[in-house]
């Protein structure tokens, strides 16, 4: 029980990162990236070429990690999204377009790194053995690491001059460009820091579970659960959702052992009544 | 005999706001009741209650007889009260027209799957509609627009086509949502005429707006509301000389108050 | 037919004559026999994507259907290889089913909207997945396979349509039983859209409010119009198992749901048509580009993001009117 609950906020921290990157980009633009679960295998991806091939220190991996995919979010939203949003008012022509950023990080990822399993040699050895709790050390620092870029990023958004200026625009897109707030400037801010959060959670499970091409399209849906079960749009909904989902997901599967697919079943199937009660989430703003 | 609209004891809370606390007044068949009151005063919440667009908290709104807060929206049009609503709301990809025609839901005697098949009830449905449509249009001076695209109107005959949208489910009840709202003298007065033919054509009509001088013209009677209270009720003339609506309204311009 | 304009009555007909006549025609003397098979396969998506398209037109994205084409699928290969019922019977049964059953999930999920109706939609093609993987009768992720050829279809002692077993030509004959189903599919979408049902949806997806205060019953409209693109979608996967005869939990999967959107979108969601268009652009795309071969998906993706770019409303907004005619509602 201690382990499953160990094991659950470890997962849990990992997908809180997915989750407020996603969560990121919907404020502010009321677009749901598609793509955020190819930007996770891409981050995983670049730190293996850092890290696990030119052998370079894993945190210069992760910064690597970080800074491509803050590039690739800002090119997305510069010349793909924003174009879009401009001419068409629509919900669906965002969500296409991001559909098909999905496809084509899908296509450059499996061009440049193959279809091949990858992972990265440990980047620390050892197992913490408290009897009840047994963790490699990697997964506590791993996990670790995911705790403080949440920590990070939460105290950016709350007292950082852009962070206050995403918060602003996330509220009331009207009322923030009245007080002088440079939307397109801050939307691409958002929109690079969003994909960001998302390489770099990859960065740090790849030297943990690996990664592959095919993950790209479940990690994107495991982060749409993870903002709808905490609220759309909102910072502590993603962390309540990553943590929760990494807790159920942890707790379901030590009781149901190999049986993975109804643990998945069961955690869908909930997720879809628990929408069809509460739409907002557990936090999020009620919408209409 | 059953009061044609009776609004008893309504009340309705917001977590620890009180927006509307027991309201009660009635209004008679044939005749143009308004409420007004500062602002936020409740009207809005009210009008949303008793159209059943919102759930009561305590107390009920009975329709000859029948209660009809709580219910489901197409339910409480189905029995013959029909709400408009504040701003364009309209269907704005469809023509003038159109918006009128679809309007007359309430009055289809062709099932669905009729209208699937185009049986010879759908057809004379339709063809019933839009005479109907036509007539509801010329009655609202919209006649010459009837082709435009509805997104396509100005403000005053966006208004007009609310309320003929309204009219097109043959109402005994229509509440009219801040008809005036945003409107210049002229625009006020021909919207007042608008107004009377409704009432002329046999719908009761209950308002509820904020522009004096166009409710001070209209009105048969009228209900006041402040802080979700009711604090008056009366004939237009009872009202201008009421202490406590006049108090209500201290600190507001004077040309507001429309004497 | 009633409500038609005289141009668009004799476009249809020449249409459908194009499709049953000179393309079987002109496969047969190309002798390019696999494009029969390319054909049905954009058929039966294309009737899968109209079932999207209606959703589209009430007003909510339906990344889901993918869901529905696989019930559809496995209700029909069940029905076929465990109770020997014939294909069809087994095939409107398998759409009647995917109704119940959206019915039964659309009263909740329905009242949801936008991207949040989207999300659940796109949670309920994984749940189905996982269904068929954990179900003993689905034969988990063996999928079934044999599932036999449709039968003869006899009634009243005339046989209507031969045994499938007995044709010479089977990727033609199920070419047209492909065609022939989306002709009737689309036939029944457009007669929907010119009626006074598509004005009703038309209310819908404009304001749900001001449809609730004209009398209209939108929640039970909603779901309606939910049961019908649901029954679409399981018609398309019913016809899936009959031609390549066997399933698997992995024939259908969120990426078929969203390349259903797809086709809606980029054919243009204001036309009744436009599901066609598209399916048949992107499917074609998609094959013409194998040539590329590792290349393909990075090309395809690429100009699919041009297209959005460059032409937010779909192809068909570049059509002119007199075609456009079949439910412009916007």
């Amino acid at each position: 029980m201690e382990q499953a609950l160990a094991n659950g906020v470890y997962l849990g921290a990992q997908y809180a990162l997915i989750a407020l990157g996603l969560t990121l980009v919907f404020a502010l633009m009321n677009v749901l990236n598609f793509a955020h679960g190819q930007m996770f295998v891409l981050g995983g991806f670049v730190t293996y070429t850092v890290y696990g091939q030119l052998k370079l220190p894993y945190w210069i991996a992760l910064v690597a990690s970080a800074l491509t995919l803050a590039i690739v979010g800002a090119l997305f939203e510069k010349f793909l999204f924003r174009t879009v949003l401009k001419r068409s008012s629509r919900d669906e022509s965002t969500m296409l377009l991001a559909a098909g950023t999905a496809f084509f990080l899908d296509a450059v990822i499996l061009l440049i790194f193959g279809e091949k399993q990858r992972g990265v040699p440990k980047i620390v050895n050892g197992i913490l053995d408290l009897d009840v709790v047994i963790m490699p050390y990697d997964r506590l620092l791993i996990g670790a690491l995911a705790i403080v870029m949440i920590v990070a990023f939460i105290l950016f958004m709350q007292f950082s001059k852009p962070g206050r200026a995403m918060r602003a625009l996330a509220q009331d897109r009207t009322a923030a460009q009245l007080m002088g707030v440079e939307v397109e400037r801050y939307s691409m801010i958002g929109f690079a820091l969003g994909a960001m959060l998302a390489g770099l959670a990859g960065g740090l499970l790849v030297a943990i579970t690996g990664v592959n091409s095919g993950i790209g399209g479940p990690i994107s849906i495991k982060a749409f659960m993870m903002v709808m079960i905490g609220g759309a749009g909102v910072i502590s909904g993603a962390i309540l959702g990553g943590f929760i989902l990494g807790m159920v997901e942890a707790l379901l599967l030590s009781v149901l052992h190999s049986y993975g697919d109804i643990t998945y079943l069961v955690i869908f199937a909930s997720l879809m009544v628990f929408l069809s009660i509460r739409p907002q989430g557990l936090v999020g703003k009620p919408w209409g | 005999m059953a009061e044609f609209l009776s609004v008893s004891g309504v009340t309705r809370r917001f977590g620890g706001l009180v927006a509307v606390n027991n309201v009660s007044f009635n209004v008679r068949e044939g005749e143009i009741m308004t409420v007004i009151g500062p602002n936020g005063a409740g009207k809005s919440t009210l009008f949303k209650l008793i159209c059943s667009f919102l759930r009561t908290t305590e107390g009920e709104v009975r329709f000859r007889g029948e209660k009809i807060s709580d219910l489901a929206p197409h339910i409480v049009a189905r029995k013959g009260v029909v709400r408009t609503f504040q701003e364009a709301t309209i269907f704005k990809t469809m023509t003038v027209r159109d918006n009128v025609i679809v309007a007359h839901h309430l009055r289809s005697k062709a099932s669905l799957f009729g209208y699937f098949l185009n049986s010879a009830l759908a057809r004379s449905d339709n063809a019933a509609f839009r005479e109907s449509a036509d007539e509801i249009l010329a009655t609202m001076g919209l006649s010459g627009l009837a082709d435009e695209l509805a997104m396509s109107l100005p403000q005053g005959h966006l208004r007009a086509l609310g309320m003929a949208i309204g009219l097109a489910s043959n109402p005994m009840l229509l509440l009219l949502d801040e008809p005036f709202a945003g409107m210049n003298h002229e625009e006020t007065m021909q919207a007042v005429d608008l107004v009377r033919c409704v009432r002329d054509r046999g719908v009761t009509v209950l308002l509820v707006e904020h522009d004096m001088s166009a409710v001070m013209k209209i009105s048969e009677r009228i209900v006041v509301l402040n802080f979700g209270e009711k604090i008056a009720q009366g004939t237009p003339a009872e009202i201008q000389s009421n202490e406590r609506v006049i108090e209500a309204y201290l600190g507001v311009e004077d040309d507001s108050i429309g004497l | 037919m009633i409500g038609m304009s005289r141009q668009f009555m004799l476009s249809s007909i020449l249409f459908v004559f194009v499709l049953l006549v000179l393309v079987p025609l002109a496969v047969n003397m190309s002798g390019r026999q696999d494009l029969f098979y390319t054909l049905t396969s954009v058929a039966l998506l294309a009737i899968a994507s109209g079932g999207v398209w209606l959703t589209f037109y009430i007003g909510r994205i339906n990344i889901g259907q993918g869901a529905f084409s696989l019930l559809g699928g496995y209700v029909s290969a069940i029905l076929m290889v465990h109770y020997g019922v014939s294909f069809w019977l087994a095939l409107p049964i398998a759409g009647i089913a995917c109704s119940i059953v959206s019915v039964l999930i659309g009263l909740p999920i329905l009242r949801l909207r936008g991207v949040y109706f989207a999300m659940t939609s796109l949670v309920l093609t994984q749940v189905m997945q996982l269904l068929a993987l954990a179900l003993p009768i689905t034969n988990g992720a063996k999928g079934m396979v044999s599932i036999p050829l449709p039968g003869a279809l006899t009634l009243f002692g005339v046989t209507l349509i031969p045994d499938f077993a007995t044709i010479g030509n089977l990727k033609q004959a199920f070419y047209f039983l492909a065609v022939v189903l989306m002709i009737a599919c689309y036939a029944g979408l457009y007669r929907l859209t010119r009626s006074r049902l598509g004005a009703i949806c038309v209310s819908l997806q404009q304001n749900e409010e001001l449809s609730a205060s004209i009398g209209i019953n939108i929640a039970a409209m909603r779901v309606l119009a939910y049961a019908v693109s649901s029954f679409l979608g399981g018609i398309g996967g019913a016809i899936f198992v009959a031609i390549s005869q066997s399933i698997y939990p992995s024939s259908f999967t969120v990426t078929d749901s969203v390349n259903f959107m797809l086709n809606c979108f980029l054919g243009g969601l204001g036309y009744v048509f436009g599901p066609m268009l598209g399916t048949l652009v992107l499917y074609f795309g998609w094959d013409l580009l194998y040539r590329t071969a590792d290349y393909q998906l990075l090309i395809f993706s690429s100009i699919l993001i041009a297209l959005m770019l460059v032409l937010p409303n779909g192809l068909l907004s570049l059509r002119l009117k007199a075609l456009a005619k079949g439910g412009h509602y916007g």
